[in-house]
């Protein structure tokens, strides 16, 4: 049966060069890993992702949006690659929600979460194994769940103004936490996936 | 019922008749970042044939929304579905829309994967997220949030 599964999102035009890549191998990657169809409107940054009949996995529809959604708000294609990873996920921060249309403030903003030298980004990104890419009024995140949430409480006290060394000590209070954790709760909520049928 | 039909009408016809028939039914998959839930209907969207949650599956209220929770929800729904014969799903996510969150959470992936592993024919994925033609504000004021 013909499956006409679709979905578009918007990318910014900046980054429609970076989706294609050289002589389209980046978006050719996708399409041939994931089996999907992905169709570029140059014009007006629009991306629609298609899933192929012969895909074997439906929800690669999703994976491959969010994909293009990594690479479009500023991730390069190798780190935006990692969501091949079935384990991964993408968490977007839209500054916007926290200032408003206030430019300034997000752009200080920007440069209190990448650190002096990408200091602060490359600490976040250390403790919580994920991947932070800030690009204008988003702040992105490639990872696992608990990474990505841990990132996100994280970015936010950054957003809200607490000092870094407080976001540090809060990152390190959560790994621990997290370490014990899995020593004692072994067998519950191991995102293991159960193979039925 | 169409088995019922077919062996009362003609023997020989009634095997492939069988086969041939698909029962499709919608998952209506509601995906936040806090919980994932699965909720299968027939065609027509009013008549429930099982649902499920993440928050069913899983003790604690941080791990509602993870993949692994969405996973047992699809399989929980799942299960009751394919007892009451349905064989083919088309799929309708969700995000919580307005003016939240646009794009759905981290188990819907999960959920649609975990119907497909079950052995459903999966039809049309659709989105169905709200968006507001202009709808409610955004919480958090013009000077945007403050903590």
């Amino acid at each position: 049966m013909m499956a006409e599964t679709r979905m578009t999102t918007m990318i910014p035009k900046d980054r429609i060069g970076v989706l294609v890549g050289p002589k389209g191998s980046v978006k050719a990657t996708i399409e041939r890993k994931l089996a999907v169809a992905i169709e570029v409107d140059s014009e007006s940054g629009a991306v629609d992702v298609g899933l192929r009949a012969e895909a074997p996995d439906p929800s690669n529809t999703l994976r491959a949006r969010d994909m293009v959604q990594a690479i479009g708000r500023g991730f390069s294609p190798e780190r935006a690659f990692s969501l091949f990873n079935e384990d991964n996920t993408l968490g977007i921060i839209d500054l916007h929600e926290f200032f408003g249309k206030n430019e300034s403030e997000i752009r200080r903003v920007d440069g209190r979460i990448i650190g002096r030298e990408g200091k602060t980004r490359r600490i976040i990104e250390e403790f919580t194994g994920t991947l932070i890419s800030v690009s204008g009024h988003t702040v992105s995140m490639i990872g696992t769940f608990d990474g990505v949430s841990t990132a996100k409480d994280a970015l936010e006290k950054l957003i809200s103004g607490r000092q870094h060394g407080t976001v540090y000590k809060f990152l390190r209070k959560r790994r621990a936490q997290t370490k014990k954790e899995k020593a004692i709760g072994l067998w519950e909520g191991q995102p293991v996936a159960p193979k039925k049928s | 019922m169409a088995q019922k039909a077919a062996t009362l009408a003609a023997p020989p016809a009634a095997p492939a008749a069988a086969k041939a028939v698909d029962h499709w039914g919608i998952a209506h998959i509601y995906s936040s970042f806090n919980n994932t839930m699965v909720h299968i209907t027939d065609l027509t969207g009013a008549e429930t044939i099982s649902r499920s949650a993440g928050g069913q599956h899983v003790k604690a209220d941080r791990l509602q929304g993870t993949p692994y929770a969405a996973m047992q929800a699809a399989a929980a729904a799942a299960k009751v579905a394919k007892d009451k014969g349905i064989t083919s799903l088309h799929i309708r996510v969700r995000a919580p829309g307005g003016h939240g969150a646009r794009t759905p959470g981290p188990g819907a992936q999960a959920a649609i994967r975990m119907l497909a592993r079950q052995g459903f024919r999966i039809g049309r994925i659709e989105d169905v997220t709200p968006v507001p033609h202009d709808g409610t504000r955004r919480p958090g004021g013009r000077r945007g949030r403050r903590v």
